[in-house]
């Protein structure tokens, strides 16, 4: 039983761990803490609901739109919030108070349109398939399948192309500035494209297996949000290592006491790494200049 | 006239809460993410005096804001020990975990049942308050007394002194243990005056459950705060409170569907706060600016 909630566990971090790919895209190249990725998260389940189920789309066709739309969004925060206040110079926490307003507008605005109720795509009941004792669904499986292959790629193309080399070392320095170089609103730009893909991505995943209701959502983003500062700050694979851990973990509390205690053991463990080794389990320590 | 009061009553609470926040934002400059975990503390423990002991209403307040104070403890070793979004998230975090243990430990907070059956307050442990005309003339007397305390501590010699070394310009070895003790204090009387605002909701509404202490719950009360301004002074706040208080009820007579207002307004606060920071960071009336 317990094994069959540690599959669970894997899988659900693996979910975290494309959303805080998402999240940390954003946050290690531009210092922002970009919160409104939650909004963005429950934007783009809603618009995978729509497209699959009210429009009753392919479920494949339905996906590729809701990546473009939430990706165009996750641009749009930057271009019309984040740029400007930067052009200001306004600092990490009023920026943070907008990141904040955005999110509230922006999920609230969601939930005057789609309602508060639990969305869910599952149209019959799912085929699944058991190795031994342990289960598995057919939508899990596409969770993992999809899921690993996603982030394997991303985390291979930022090791071999020009590009990728140049994120990951804008992440483990100084960040993006006015020294890094003179296509920085372009690097700006791809990075909140990407964000916003990663970010559509576990949504529709998870929206594929699970319902879905705006404020669970945000849960889970913030979850996500957990998982990259546990991980490590600086880096991509430490999401990996952050979203799996979370994800088990919460499976084990699940087991032992209830899910409802999942949250205090998240961020129990959150205060624990944050006090005994602020980069995270294996980030790099922050050089402040 | 029941209906204004009502009102009011909730609106003082309100002014006690945003005031509260900004003493450390304003004038520590720490952002947190948890007034409303001490608030829901303050009314978990005040209700739990008030059901249990048959005392003065001073005694109480006193009690419920010494150990909602004691439970600030863990934010301020967190603002000495951590820096900048670190912090932030630490505060988040107490928030999700204050609130799922209000949540989940049915045996002593009642889950997500609550609390019903909160009994009134007592002003010398016999004349208890029961009509809300009484209570709001009792509130409005308590909140004076809380503005007018703030407004004291704000303009102190010693706050100043305090804000003063925590300047960036002086040396960071000779003002370290001044700024820990700052932190400590402030964010003691902060935590503490949130729990006397929840003392007064719990025996006021004499119902209470976890969903008016969660995370949504800090980010209006910041939401309040930063419309108002982070002020050194009181009128900040106080005009904070008053608008989104006064905008909630005016809402109601404009005519939506209740479930659509709710959004409507929140999202109108979220667009406030977004064009307030690319316009006016430090909100309507704030003088301090945020760093």
């Amino acid at each position: 039983m317990l094994g069959q909630f540690l599959i669970n566990g894997i899988i659900t971090g693996i979910l975290y761990s494309l959303l805080a790919i998402g999240f940390a895209l954003v946050y290690n190249t531009t210092k922002l803490f970009h919160i409104v990725a939650a909004a963005i998260y429950v934007f783009s389940a809603f618009m995978f609901y729509l497209f699959a189920v009210t429009l009753g789309l392919p479920i494949l066709v339905a996906a590729f739109v809701t990546i473009l739309l939430t990706m165009g969004l996750s641009l749009l925060t930057d271009v019309s919030v984040y740029r400007p206040l930067k052009k200001r110079k306004a600092s990490g926490n009023v920026t943070m108070i907008a990141s904040i307003g955005m999110m509230i507008a922006i999920v609230n605005l969601l939930v005057m349109f789609f309602g508060t109720g639990e969305k869910s795509i599952k149209t019959a009941v799912c085929s699944s398939f058991s190795i031994g004792s342990l289960n598995v669904s057919i939508p899990q499986l596409w969770q993992l399948v999809v899921g690993v292959f996603v982030i394997v790629v991303f985390l291979l193309l930022i090791n071999i192309t020009n590009w990728g080399i140049r994120l990951r070392v804008l992440s483990e320095g100084g960040g993006l500035n006015e020294n890094s170089g003179d296509n920085m609103s372009n690097t700006r730009t791809m990075v909140f494209l990407l964000s916003g893909a990663f970010i559509a991505i576990s949504a529709c995943l998870s929206l594929y297996d699970i319902s879905f209701s705006p404020y669970m959502g945000i849960e889970v983003f913030i979850t996500a949000i957990v998982a990259m500062f546990i991980g490590g700050v600086g880096r991509y694979g430490t999401c990996v290592l952050g979203g799996i851990i979370l994800g088990v973990l919460q499976a084990v509390t699940s087991y032992y006491l209830s899910s409802s205690w999942n949250n205090a053991v998240t961020f129990i463990l959150l205060l624990i790494i944050l006090f005994l080794r602020p980069q995270g389990i294996a980030g790099y320590k922050k050089q402040t200049v | 006239m029941d209906y204004l009061m009502h009102i009011g009553i909730m609106l003082c609470i309100y002014i006690i809460l945003v005031l509260s926040t900004n003493l450390t934002v304003g004038m520590a400059n720490l952002l947190t993410l948890c007034q409303a975990a001490f608030y829901g503390i303050g009314a978990y423990i005040g209700t739990y005096f008030l059901m249990q002991f048959n005392l003065p209403f001073i005694v109480i307040a006193l009690l419920v804001m010494l150990v909602t104070g004691l439970t600030s403890l863990v934010i301020s070793i967190a603002s000495v020990k951590l820096k900048g979004d670190h912090f932030i998230l630490a505060t988040l975090g107490f928030q999700m975990i204050v609130y799922t243990i209000l949540y989940n430990w049915v045996s002593v907070t009642g889950g997500s049942y609550g609390i019903p059956g909160i009994p009134s307050i007592k002003l010398m442990g016999i004349w208890g308050i029961h009509s809300i005309q009484a209570y709001f003339v009792f509130v409005l007397a308590v909140t004076l007394l809380v503005i007018v305390f703030f407004s004291r501590v704000q303009r102190s010699s010693y706050s100043r002194f305090l804000k003063a070394i925590c300047g960036d310009d002086i040396s960071p070895q000779a003002s370290e243990r001044n700024e820990t003790r700052m932190k400590i204090s402030f964010f003691f009387i902060s935590a503490a005056f949130s729990g006397l605002a929840g003392l007064i909701y719990a025996s006021y509404i004499s119902y209470i459950d976890p969903t008016g202490f969660t995370f949504a719950e800090s980010v209006f009360i910041i939401t309040a705060l930063f419309i108002g301004g982070v002020s050194k002074r009181v009128w900040g706040p106080i005009v904070g409170a008053a608008v989104v208080v006064i905008f909630t009820e005016l809402f109601r007579f404009v005519g939506f569907p209740d479930a659509m207002a709710a959004n409507l307004r929140q999202v109108i606060y979220g667009l406030v706060l977004i064009v307030l920071m690319l316009v006016r960071p430090q909100g309507l009336l704030g003088d301090a600016k945020l760093k």
